[in-house]
Order: C-alpha cells, then structure tokens, then sequence
C-alpha cells in the first residue's frame, strides 16, 4: 500500500521505523507492504514512487531542517495538497499537530484527501474535533475509508474497544481521564507537593509534552476526545462547539491536598452522558479503576448489560500512536479485500 | 428569532413584487429578526431553459440569441424598476450581463456539441436563480439592507450527483451552511441564497428538483437550526382539495409534517415533495403564505402539537398516471413472482407510485406516471409474459389517482368505508385501492373522467369545506 505521509515528528518517525523494521511480519501475517511514497513537512516533501528511506528522510532533516533539504528527492516549498493532488498513493496520513477550533490545515488535507479518493488515516484530533460528521458523511459518499484509532487513548484501543467489544451493549455513559500531560501534573502535584507550574516545568524538561501544553491544561485536548468518541460511538452529531470545557489552571495544591485527605485525587475528567458532553477536573475515589497515576489513561464505558468496563493504557508516545495508525492500515488493507 | 424566508416565483415576478418582497425582509430585520433569503427564478424562466435546452440541443444557435436578449432584457428591466440607486444598479447590471453571457457560452457549446447531458442541463437550469437573485440583492440593497447573495452551492448545499433530483449530503451541507452563513448573520447582514441549484463535493452544479427551492430553505434552516421558516407563494396555503376542482376548498390552517409531506408525494403542487425531510427532524415548523393575500396561510408543525382538524384533511388528486396488471392464474401460490415484476421495472427505470395484489395471488396491479405506461409494458412483456405463470399484462391510461390524507384515519375505525360509500353514490367505479401501513392516507384509482366527481364527493362527506 501506498502512503503519503503528512507531518514527520515523533508518530511520523516511529511508524516508519514499524515499516521498516517489521515488513517480514507485515507480508507474513497481513499480507501487508505498506510503502511511504511521499513525506511532507513544512519546508516541502520528500518523494520516491519506490518508497522513500526513512533514514535518508531523517538526515535530511536534521541537515536542513526539512524532508525537502533531500538533494535528489527533495522538493523544497512543495505543498501536502500538491502532493495528495499529484502523487499516485493509496492511503494518507495525516499526522501534524491538534489546532483548534477550525481544525486547518489538516482538515482541507483530510477534505482534498477524500475527494481524490485516498482512504484516510489520521492522528490530528482537529479536523474531528471542528467536522466529524461531515467528514464521515464525504468519505462514505466516496467509498474510501477514515479510520483515527491514534486521536484517542493514543496505542490503547479505545475507540476500537468501544465500537467492536461492546456491539450488543447500550453504553449509557463514558467517562474517561484523556489527557496524558494533565494527569502527569495532577499526579505530581499530590505525590510532590508542588504547584501546577513546577509540575508542568518538570513534565516539560522530562519532555513529557508538547511544546506549547496550553490545549492539554485548557481541556481542549479532553475536549477534542470527548467528540470523537461521541460521533463515533454513541452516533451522535456534535463539534467541539458543543462540548462545556474547563482546564486544570484553576487547581491548587490546597485542592489537591483537601481531595487527599478523604481518600481522592484530582483529576482532569471528561464525561459522556444522555444530558452533557463536559470536561471538568473532578475528585476521584483512589479505588475508582478511574484513578490511575502518571501518563496513563483509563476510559470507563458504563454499559447496560455488561456493566461498567474500564480500559487502562498508556494514553500517548510516538511508537504507541503509530501502532494504532499500523491497526488503522491494516483495518482498511482487510476491508479492501472483502 | 432566526427566520429562513423563500420567495417563490410570482413573490418575485416584476419590481412591484420584488419591493413588496424586500419590505417584509426590512420589517422582520427591523423587530430585531436574523433572517435568510432564498429566492426562485423570475416566473415561467426555468420552463423557459429547459425548452431552449432542447432547442439548443438541435444546433439552432439563431434561437438562443434571441432567447438570451429577450432574457436579458427581462431581467435588466425588472432590475431597472426596482434598485434607484444608480451605483447599486449598474453593478447588478454588471452581473446580470455577465451571467446571460456565460449562460449563452454554455447553450452555444451545448448547439455545436449537438449533446445535452443530464450534468450540462442541471448547470443550465440553474441560471434562472442565478439570475433573480442578484436583482433581489440589489433590491435590498437599496433600501438600505446590507444584503449578499450566493448560490447554492456556494452558500454550502453539498449533494451527490444525482443530476435532476440530487440528494443532499446532509453533515456536509450542515457544516458548510454554518460555515458561510451564520458570520453573516452574526454581523447583521442579510444573506440572500439562489435556490433550487447546490453542488456536489467536486463542485460541479447539480439541482434538487422542480420546486427544489422549498427544499434550498429548508435544508438552510435545519443546519442554521432556524426558529422558522416562511414560504412565500403564489398560494395561500395548503388547500383541501384544488380549488379548481372544488370551489369550497379552503386553506388548511394547521398540519403535521407528515400528512404535508403525503399531500406533496400526492399531487399538492404547494410543496416540495422531500423539503419536509430536514425539518421535520429538527421539528422546525414551516408557514406556508402567500405574498398577495395577507392570511395566516398554513402551518406545518409537529405532529405532537398538530390537534387533528378531522379525520380527513385533504382530497388530493394525481393525474397524469396509468395503471398496469400483470394477470396470470398460475402466478398463484408462486414464490418470487413479485420480485421478478418489480425487478424488471426497477431496472427499465420505472417509478412506481401504488401497488395491489388481491389475496388470490392471481394479478399484480400497480399505478406508473403515465409517460413511462409503455415503456414499462414493453419491459414486462420481453421479461415475463409467455412464462407459464403470466398470461396477460392489461393497461390503461386514462386513469387517475385520488387520496384521503389525514393522521387522524390511524386507528379510527370506519374511514375507508365512508370513502368508498361517498365515491360509490356518485357512481364512480373504483379500479384499485392502496392504504399504506403507516394510515395517513387510502388512495385508490378510478378513471379520469370519474376523478374530479370523486374528489369533490370526498370533500363533501368529510366536509373539509367547514373551517375546524
């Protein structure tokens, strides 16, 4: 399968690196070649019909500081709608970063996407975030496939779980701690003391997060979340828009400390439910399968006939995100053949 | 509130119109409204495209120019009667004669290709609101509204492309709506939109239909999630029965969306036949009014709220339709007999409107608009007349279709004996008779000439002439 690839950091490079180191399993099991014909970064692309080396990819950025600087391969100032217009490829991924609330410029790199008819797989939570449903409803219309595993829960199968496990089951409330930088702080902040900055510093220097953390404090990122899954899962038709939000900048170690004393911790908490789509930091018992520590997620589907299921795993990181973009690849490579 | 107002053709017909229609968009705006316009073409120019389309189609170029003057000075003279201002006028001329010189680029293709495709004629069709909708825009301009116009595609109607009757892509055109309109409306302006014509994600002109306008504001209001929407019209409202047949019809003041709907599958001219579609979800209600008689028109509201004025609240009748049965004793007791029948008009593209089958399994008789009789007793008789088990396929043409609709017949006993005693004392001899399960409405053939008696006997055993 062919690939262009839309964005080159941490998911980018770690899926490549899957490729390549993989590609005897991937034949042997999935029947699966996939083959990344096109990268594009900021300064341009890099493209090769034959498959273009991720080393040499990787080189060639660190020397120019673009995929472009490439001398042979390199397309310096060359767009990703150039590329998806131009390059003969199966399937996109669009992997450059969250931004909110219009979702661009990855949301016109889905839309033009689609319209060529190349099946879509994303990590970007903007473009669902601002247009779930009109995506979905532009993909069906053309018959390819949109598939973002990677958006919630990062390696941990959550949208998958929900969608697929549970068939059969009423889910009549989801109710998750999403955002991985967040609960590293709130953890910090009751396991050190320390204040919401010191902690957030500390993440920072550890590289934990992302440059700029202001959309994982402000509860967009939960918030972003919080919409695909209820598109996706509970079929209903909302944008971000929709979703009450309130970050963790207001939380003290007063709170924190208080929400110890009687057996809590605070934690950035968004919720699912017939009345509300909220994100809202929220005291949680310690022995709520909820309260997990660190950069851990854990979703929790309250379902009618099987009960409450808890889903616990590591909510972000290149390789774990670019395992649910391989899932996604696979998927769609499965559904091709039927 | 937020209002989504269309003004079908004759609310648009000459500047007299057009000014009456820009005084009631400036009092909505004024009491504090945030409104959205969709405008038909001027009167008769949609039939008038098509034809030209047709005579394009034989290469006849001397007639398109005549046609495109004609039109064009139409236009530009109803331009000229109601915008004063000279600047506005001049940049609605501007326009105007830009678009007849494209629409003639197009029909002058269209000669020397010698080929009209169903895509080409949807493109062509759409310049009739592409060319009131600028004069209606300069009208508001001048009297001091700060009004935009776009077409539909542009203004976000996304639809498959299903030329002649496009589907819309409801999330995408939600989206895309909400995109481009509600920053105008949020700024005070007043977004006029050309009906009838949208576009599919490829962005190519497609059309929702004859009277697709209703359905551009209704797909408008349920992605703006509207208070209201007002359709302006040359009638008062939804009628009993035609007027033209029975002279004591009235307006029907309220109505649910799903008998409106089945007014409209059956005959009532007064609306789009899937512009209650999107509506109806949201339960966004919908006035139906005419411009030149002030009344309150009719209401299509929820059914919830809609009491029943009657069992039955209208008489509609369909002309224009044949009916077909396919006989055969041995179809008897056959399994996929049916299936083969529809099968066979599915694929020669027939539309089927009623359908019966008595209990002996010994003919299949349904109703198909009348243009499409013989091709569809051609097909039957290549694909299943001669087998052992279809004997006979018997057609007549001068038949029609009438229907009692009204939600209220669910569960009342004794609605279908009425209409058949009322039909039977005027010595009408019924053909065939439908109901479907969901009881809004009992229809039945009878022939042509019997058709207006039966209607009239109808509205007069339910006494629709009574106001509730």
């Amino acid at each position: 399968m062919r690939v262009i690839m839309i964005g080159f950091g941490s998911v980018g490079k770690a899926f490549g690196e899957i490729v390549k180191k993989s590609s005897g399993l991937l034949i042997k099991r999935y029947r699966i070649t996939p083959k990344v014909v096109a990268i594009v970064d900021r300064g341009g692309a890099i493209i090769n019909q034959q498959g273009v080396d991720l080393q040499e990819a990787i080189s060639a950025r660190l020397s120019s500081g673009s995929v472009a600087g490439h001398r042979i391969l390199g397309h310096k100032g060359t767009t990703a709608l150039t590329v998806i217009d131009r390059v003969e490829a199966d399937v996109l991924l669009e992997l450059t970063p969250t931004n909110l609330p219009d979702g661009e410029p990855g949301l016109t790199h889905i839309e033009s996407a689609i319209k060529k008819r190349l099946n879509v797989i994303t990590t970007n939570k903007g473009p669902l975030a601002a247009a779930m449903p009109s995506l979905l409803e532009l993909a069906r219309y053309q018959g390819v496939h949109l598939r973002f595993s990677g958006t919630v829960g990062g390696g941990t199968p959550i949208l998958n779980f929900a969608k697929e496990c549970l068939t059969g089951c009423r889910i009549e409330s989801i109710e998750g701690i999403l955002n991985s930088t967040t609960n590293h702080v709130l953890t910090r902040m009751a396991d050190a003391g320390i204040t919401l900055n010191e902690a957030l510093k500390e993440a920072q220097d550890a590289g934990y997060t992302e440059a700029d953390p202001s959309y994982d404090i402000n509860g967009l990122d939960t918030a972003s979340k919080l919409v695909i899954m209820s598109n996706w899962i509970m079929g209903r038709r909302v944008s971000i828009r929709d979703v009450d939000i309130e970050g963790i900048s207001n939380v003290s170690v007063e709170d924190v400390e208080n929400a110890k004393r009687s057996e809590k911790a605070i934690k950035l908490v968004g919720l699912i439910n017939d009345s509300e789509i909220s994100v809202h930091p929220r005291t949680v018992p310690f022995d709520n399968p909820l309260c997990v520590k660190g950069t851990l997620n854990a979703v929790a589907f309250k379902t009618d006939l099987a009960g409450t299921i808890t889903v616990t795993g590591r909510g972000a990181g290149g390789t774990e995100t670019a395992s649910a973009v391989l899932r996604d690849l696979i998927d769609i490579k499965r559904t091709l053949l039927e | 509130m937020r209002l989504v107002m269309k003004f079908g053709g004759t609310s648009v017909a000459d500047a007299d119109a057009i000014t009456r229609a820009v005084r009631i968009m400036k009092d909505l705006l004024l009491q504090g409204h945030e409104v959205v316009v969709v405008t038909s073409a001027l009167p008769r120019v949609t039939d008038e495209l098509v034809s030209i389309s047709e005579i394009a189609v034989e290469g006849n170029l001397e007639m398109i120019n005549t046609f495109l003057e004609k039109h064009l000075e139409l236009h530009r003279e109803t331009a000229r009667d109601c915008i004063r201002d000279p600047k506005i006028l001049g940049m609605v001329i501007g326009e105007l004669s830009e678009t007849s010189r494209e629409l003639g680029e197009i029909l002058r293709s269209v000669a020397h290709l010698r080929e009209l495709t169903s895509r080409s004629k949807d493109f062509l069709l759409s310049f009739g609101e592409r060319l009131s909708a600028p004069i209606v825009c300069g009208a508001a301009n001048n009297s001091g509204l700060s009004a935009e116009w776009f077409t539909g595609g542009e203004a976000g109607i996304t639809t498959d492309e299903n030329f002649g009757e496009a589907t819309p892509l409801m999330d995408v055109t939600s989206r895309r709506i909400k995109a481009k309109i509600e920053p105008m409306l949020r700024a005070g302006k007043l977004p006029i939109v050309a009906g009838y014509g949208a576009c599919s994600p490829h962005g190519i002109t497609t059309t929702l239909g004859r009277g697709g306008s209703d359905y551009t504001a209704t797909l408008i209001a349920a992605s703006l999630d509207a208070d209201e929407i007002l359709l302006w019209k040359d009638v008062e409202g939804l009628m009993t029965a035609d007027p033209k047949i029975e002279p004591s019809a009235r307006v029907i003041q309220r109505i649910s969306y799903d008998e409106a709907s089945e007014m409209a599958y059956f005959g009532a001219k007064a609306i789009h036949p899937r512009a209650l579609e999107p509506v109806a979800a949201k339960q966004i209600p919908v006035r139906i009014r005419s411009s030149l008689h002030p009344s309150n028109g009719t209401l299509i509201d929820s059914d919830r709220t809609v009491k029943s004025e009657g069992v039955v609240k209208a008489v509609t009748l369909v002309s224009n339709v044949a009916l077909i049965s396919v006989k055969g004793a041995g179809m008897a007791g056959l399994p996929g007999v049916a299936a083969r029948v529809f099968k066979i008009l599915g694929d020669a593209g027939i539309n089927i409107l009623m359908i019966s089958q008595s209990s002996s399994e010994a003919g299949i008789s349904f109703v198909t608009p009348r243009e499409q009789l013989q091709r569809a007793t051609n097909a039957l008789e290549l694909g299943i007349l001669g087998t052992e088990f279809v004997k006979d396929i018997a057609s007549e043409d001068d038949v029609c279709v009438v229907a009692a609709v009204g939600a209220a017949m669910k569960g009342t006993p004794g609605v279908a004996a009425r209409v058949f005693k009322a039909v039977a004392e005027k010595v009408v001899n019924v053909r065939m008779i439908a109901q479907g399960s969901s009881e809004l409405n009992i229809s039945f053939v009878v022939s042509e000439k019997d058709g207006p008696k039966a209607v009239r006997a109808l509205h007069k055993e339910f006494r629709l002439e009574r106001t509730p």
